[in-house]
């Protein structure tokens, strides 16, 4: 009964942590000069959920790598979007590691 | 008369700047908790040292310091100013943005052509335009005192080579048509720039059509 039970709750596990998201995505509209955008990078870095941060001009994208176990909710992060001076177009939460963003981006370059 | 035909082909391209809403020109305002730092040397005409700190993406608070030297009567002018600039409107457009900023501030001047120190008032506005290839941006600042009054007039129209990504070098070529009222300069000053930008710091430098130095430096952190 006892081995049913940690069987369960370790299958449960599991699923809420896959189910989680990695990385948050941002569209964001206005984002076309690099020394302007520095701002984006210095504020949600200040998140203590920031495991790194990714901003492509080409993409229109800012990416929020969470550390583990940890959010930031949508409120905040428009919060912190509009407060550098850019409007929030879009947020998505995925699975997508940030280096994968990272080559994506760079792919896009070339 | 060429300087009232070089005064209307300013104003043309300055009307031209306005309606294309330009902006990669040094914004007063960087971001919420940023301080910017400027230095600009204008040509011998005009030298400006600026530090500005933004609480907000909509306002910031700082001074400078400006000096004018006549090219026309030998005149000389030394302000030192405190400045509020505010956001007015901003446009974040798919991949565009255009804005409208406005300053005031008041400080103390200095100058060869009466004794002591009086009150000088200074306002502003500029409008700019940007997207990854094309820039324009047209600035206005305004000086008055008892003892003189100048507006300074700054158009930039630019192209970059190719699009930069964030934290890439960016690299603009741009044409910079500046016009001095109260005998600072006769005509527009035409300068060629090379601007160049990664992370927080911004460099352009060219020459104006007399062949003199026109350049700038800019810090945001």
């Amino acid at each position: 009964m006892n081995r049913r039970i940690a069987m369960s709750t370790l299958l449960l596990l599991i699923l809420s942590t896959s189910g989680r998201a990695e990385t948050i995505e941002v569209t964001v509209n206005g984002l076309v000069c690099g020394f302007c955008a520095q701002g984006i990078e210095k504020r949600l870095r200040q998140f203590p959920a920031t495991a790194d941060v990714l901003v492509s001009l080409e993409q229109r994208l800012v990416a929020v790598a969470l550390k583990a176990d940890t959010d930031i909710s949508d409120a905040k992060l428009t919060e912190a979007l509009e407060g550098a001076g850019y409007a929030v177009k879009a947020i998505r939460r995925t699975e997508t590691p940030m280096a994968a963003l990272r080559e994506q981006v760079k792919v896009g370059r070339e | 008369m060429p300087t009232y035909h070089a005064h209307g082909a300013g104003a043309c391209l300055a009307l031209l700047g306005t309606l294309l809403a330009p902006d990669s020109i040094a914004k007063p305002i960087a971001f919420a908790g940023g301080t910017t730092a400027m230095v600009e040397y204008g040509a011998g005409t005009m030298e400006e040292a600026q530090v500005f700190f933004a609480p907000s993406h909509r306002w910031s608070v700082g001074g400078g310091y400006l000096t004018l030297d006549s090219d026309v009567d030998g005149s000389a002018r030394r302000i030192a100013y405190a400045r509020a600039n505010w956001l007015v409107k901003r446009w974040n457009l798919e991949g565009a943005q255009a804005n409208v900023f406005a300053w005031g501030g008041a400080g103390g001047a200095s100058g060869n052509g009466f004794s002591g120190r009086v009150l000088a008032g200074n306002a502003g506005a500029q409008a700019d335009y940007e997207t990854r290839r094309v820039y324009a941006s047209l600035k206005t600042d305004f000086y008055d005192s008892s003892e003189f009054t100048h507006r300074i007039d700054t158009l930039q129209l630019g192209v970059a080579p190719y699009e930069h990504e964030y934290n890439q070098l960016a690299v603009w070529l741009l044409v910079q048509g500046r016009t001095y009222t109260g005998d600072l300069y006769r005509g527009t000053e035409w300068a060629a720039l090379l601007r160049v930008f990664k992370g927080s710091v911004w460099v352009e430098a060219g020459v104006t059509e007399d062949g003199n130095l026109q350049s700038m430096l800019m810090v945001n952190f």
